[in-house]
């Protein structure tokens, strides 16, 4: 039986706000798979990416990075619209989680529109 | 007070006049960008249009991953469709990932130093096509038709673009190849034109070119 030791951290989404990804970057090159309790902005995501490719190296190849949206449909009622976006605007935060792992561990990720499944 | 409102005015005129500018196309310098995941046939695409309309290619297509890695422009593109003309800068970017392991590149005979000297460069040039964004004018975003297109680089990538307001056309390339799924690609994207193509073997460049219009 081989037993892997996984280190999962929960981040608020607050910590990402001002998208300095420095401590998120070095928890993942310490074998560290993040949740975060809300979903990137698209914007936070390229720069995350763009500061992932600035620490590759031999050790660390990079991140497997995926979200969850859960912000109302199309098709949602007037009220579930209402309550998403006054979420969003008092929270600032997109209603969602977002999972980061070191790709050395998280081989892949696959994403359905209501659940992230991880590949270790 | 009155600094305040004269801001808010100038921000709305410039909102307008960017907004007028690439309904009207008057920008001399229009940039096209191709923007994609690695191996999903930027280059081969930029190839193909290079040789449609200037009669020379612009860079060299591999099979092995982060064959491009600095951005390649060839200036002065002259397309022509139905007695009107378009005038850009194609920009073939280097593949966009979230990881790069030059182990990888080992399993196509590289030697581990080249491989590593590769690795270090698609960084780079990860980087780079990130930054470029900001520039572009239209994007086509180039996806593999016979890979799942659902997956975080076209994900963060057609978001950054939609957050910018760049006008997208998505190219499902490789359509010549038995596994390729169009259906895929326009179900996972239902909000943007979808166009399926073969760069390699020159299939669909027509209508990819008369949407290129339609674009623009």
């Amino acid at each position: 039986m081989i037993r892997i030791k996984l280190k999962i951290k929960f981040i608020p989404y607050e910590k990402t706000c001002n998208d300095n990804f420095k401590d998120l970057l070095k928890d993942l090159q310490k074998d560290t798979i993040i949740l975060i309790d809300a979903k990137l902005k698209p914007e936070q995501e390229a720069e995350l990416i763009k500061k992932t490719m600035e620490k590759v190296s031999e050790k660390f190849s990079g991140i497997e990075l995926s979200s969850i949206d859960i912000s109302p449909e199309k098709d949602s009622t007037l009220f579930e619209k209402l309550r998403g976006f006054v979420f969003q605007l008092t929270t600032g935060k997109r209603r969602g989680m977002t999972v980061i792992g070191p790709a050395h561990i998280i081989t892949k990720i696959e994403k359905n529109p209501e659940e992230l499944m991880l590949y270790v | 007070m009155l600094s305040s409102i004269s801001g808010i005015h100038r921000h709305i005129r410039n909102t307008f006049n960017a907004l007028l500018s690439k309904i009207f196309k008057k920008k001399p310098d229009m940039k096209l960008g191709l923007y994609g995941p690695v191996n999903a046939g930027k280059t081969t695409l930029a190839n193909r249009i290079c040789l449609d309309w200037l009669g020379e290619e612009l860079g060299k297509a591999s099979v092995i991953p982060h064959e491009t890695r600095e951005i390649q422009i060839k200036e002065k593109v002259t397309m022509n469709h139905n007695g009107k003309s378009l005038n850009f800068n194609l920009v073939d970017t280097p593949g966009i990932a979230t990881k790069i392991d030059f182990e990888d590149f080992l399993k196509y005979g590289m030697k581990k130093k080249e491989s590593k000297q590769r690795a270090k460069e698609a960084t780079k040039g990860v980087i780079e096509s990130i930054k470029w964004l900001d520039k572009m004018d239209l994007v086509l975003v180039v996806i593999d038709s016979t890979q799942d297109p659902i997956n975080q680089v076209n994900i963060t990538l057609l978001g950054n673009l939609d957050a910018r307001k760049t006008p997208v056309i998505i190219v499902g390339n490789k359509i010549d190849l038995k596994k390729s799924n169009l259906k895929r690609v326009r179900e996972a994207f239902p909000q943007y034109e979808v166009i399926g193509i073969s760069a390699k073997n020159d299939k669909n460049m027509k209508e990819l070119y008369a949407q290129l219009f339609k674009k623009l």
